[in-house]
């Protein structure tokens, strides 16, 4: 459960480190300390209900920064991702990531 | 388990509707071992990518208390640890996790659906079997025992005047002729 202060781990190489999630959608650019920025999420602690009754949880919670058009700041991606990017079409974070899940 | 793709395609009239159902895997619980169905259980993912299959929570919960399933008892872990239930079998060789999925032949599924009925009833029955002979020896210590209560305990199973009047040692199943009173001292007595 995503929620305005919480805060997230960043799971690529932009410089940021920690996000804290003010509100659920859109704006700005550059990236500095305390600025803001987008991220999209790609890992929840809390479960995730699946068509197919499957429910997947994982163990933190973690954001890669975008773009206004999704595309990722950084070039690199760690850890496991969940599925849902792709049909959201986050594609070039999905190629990036070394395990989708 | 053998798991595929099946692509399904439905034509209604002029429509021609393609299905792409997805596949279905039947996984082992991280914890107990049981089968996690389709619909049941969580998965978790740690950080390293390593998926952690539960079949219920309480599996789910005994794993975030960070126990180790070799070491809680009703796990099947355990009891392969242990040696309680059988470990090694040929019939254990059938079933691996296989990645590659196969065109769906209608006969090999069938043939398949024969086997994995085949091999479970003799997987299974072989596993009874390595259990009860596990118990036997226990058995038998017991019966040894009773006996042994037995003659020692005959005074409560028979009148002394009885068992003066006629030495030889009754078991339990052979009829005698007791008093009321008497066949009630018989509780006692192990089954």
């Amino acid at each position: 459960m995503i929620q305005p202060q919480t805060h997230l781990n960043v799971a690529d190489n932009s410089r940021a480190r920690e996000l804290m999630c003010i509100r659920e959608a859109v704006p700005n650019t550059p990236l500095e300390r305390s600025e803001v920025i987008t991220a999209v999420i790609i890992s929840t602690r809390k479960e995730l209900k699946r068509d197919n009754g499957m429910i997947i949880r994982y163990d933190d919670n973690a954001a890669v920064v975008i773009d206004q058009e999704g595309n990722p700041k950084g070039t690199q991606i760690f850890g496991a991702i969940a599925r849902e990017l792709r049909q959201l079409n986050f594609t070039k974070i999905v190629s990036l990531a070394p395990e989708v899940l | 388990m053998i798991s595929d793709i099946v692509n399904v395609i439905f034509c209604l009239g002029n429509c021609v509707l393609l299905v792409n159902l997805r596949r279905m895997r039947l996984e082992k619980c991280w914890f107990c071992s049981s089968t996690v169905y389709p619909g049941h259980g969580i998965q978790f993912v740690r950080n390293d990518a390593k998926i952690f299959h539960f079949c219920r929570s309480k599996c789910h919960k005994n794993f975030k208390m960070k126990r180790n399933p070799r070491k809680v008892k009703w796990t099947k872990a355990y009891r392969r640890l242990h040696g309680k239930d059988m470990t090694q079998d040929s019939t254990f060789e059938f079933e691996r996790k296989r990645n590659r999925p196969e065109r769906y032949d209608r006969n090999l599924a069938e043939n398949t659906l024969k086997a994995i009925k085949k091999i479970d009833k003799i997987r299974s029955d072989r596993a009874s079997d390595h259990i009860k002979n596990r118990l036997k020896t226990g058995k038998v210590q017991r019966q040894k025992e009773a006996r042994k209560q037995l003659e020692l305990g005959i005074h409560l199973v028979k009148a002394p005047l009885a068992l003066a009047q006629d030495s030889s040692l009754c078991l339990p199943k052979i009829k005698v002729n007791v008093s009321q009173a008497q066949t009630e001292e018989n509780q006692p007595m192990e089954e």
